[in-house]
């Protein structure tokens, strides 16, 4: 009979250590930065980039490029490219010294048809991504770029 | 031996087992304390280094403007040079709202640049952020924008 009282005893300190390591020593920390670095990345990065200025290219800031490449394409920079190909050398250029060398994946699109995107650099994300669209108004409809950022 | 003296016996045994059993549990306790102290320590410095970002991105000795309005997540390169040699000088006060950290702003496009805004270190640290944003540099000469990461390492004790 004491040893029954033992045994009951002995399961119940069992019962409520293992409650204690899984509710409060297993307890990571709750990351709150990576809400805010992830949000502030995807929105800022299309931001800055549409504002950037091209240097080969009359000083026309990426917007107007794309505006030109989704259209009549009659923009010929500096080195002989063309609106559509200039704008994705220079997206190549400020994606690989920022999101690569961060090792963060992305997917860089710009399109007005989603199925046949102008522009297309990274990695579709296979799970979580922050997304950011921004519209670009050209004459016959509206154009989109969008950058996911991946995890 | 006495049957009274075997009790007494009994007792102590059981006595001792049950302070043993009392002192497993009080330092798992502490160590289950310890280990929740030091996670809302990690959080709090995350909070801390999430708020001093923000001071740093809406920083009016270098934030762009035009006509009295403020633009958003730029920098004006002019503004910058001349705030390098402000903040040097009044490190004090930049300590305040900064603490000890390395902001820095580097220019990825057109032409790759480097200015050290403030730096405030320590080796004494117990933890390290690193938060990179996107910013846009702004040339008032030119009136051209570049593209540019403003990085800012926290460290906390």
């Amino acid at each position: 009979m004491e040893i029954l009282g033992l045994a009951i005893v002995i399961v119940l300190i069992l019962v409520a250590t293992i409650f204690v390591v899984r509710f409060l020593v297993l307890k990571s920390p709750t990351d709150y930065r990576k809400g805010f670095v992830s949000s502030e990345l995807a929105s800022n990065m299309l931001n800055t980039f549409l504002k950037t200025a091209a240097k080969d290219c009359s000083q026309l800031t990426i917007t107007e490029l794309l505006q030109d490449c989704s259209q009549a394409r009659s923009i010929t920079c500096d080195n002989e490219d063309d609106s559509c190909k200039h704008t994705e050398s220079i997206a190549k250029n400020v994606f690989t010294q920022t999101l690569d060398k961060w090792n963060m994946q992305y997917e860089f699109l710009a399109y007005t048809d989603p199925k046949s995107p102008l522009i297309k650099l990274g990695k579709p994300c296979r799970a979580e991504k922050r997304s950011k669209i921004f519209p670009i108004p050209i004459t016959t409809a509206t154009m989109y770029t969008k950058l996911d950022i991946c995890g | 031996m006495k049957k009274a003296q075997i009790q007494i016996g009994e007792t102590i045994a059981v006595l001792f087992v049950f302070f043993i059993l009392i002192i497993i549990g009080f330092v798992f306790y502490v160590n289950v304390i310890k280990s929740n102290i030091d996670i809302e320590k990690e959080e709090l410095s995350q909070l801390r280094s999430v708020g001093i970002s923000q001071r740093i991105m809406f920083l009016p000795e270098v934030q762009c403007s035009e006509d009295n309005i403020i633009i958003d997540n730029c920098i004006d390169i002019l503004k910058l040079e001349y705030a390098q040699s402000v903040m040097k000088e009044n490190e004090i006060y930049y300590y305040d709202l900064l603490e000890f950290s390395d902001v820095s702003v580097l220019q990825v496009y057109p032409d790759e640049a480097k200015w050290s805004l403030y730096s405030r270190k320590t080796d004494d640290f117990s933890s390290r952020f690193v938060t990179n944003v996107p910013v846009s540099l702004y040339n008032p000469a030119t009136r051209k924008h570049g593209f540019g990461i403003l990085t800012i390492e926290t460290l906390f004790k």
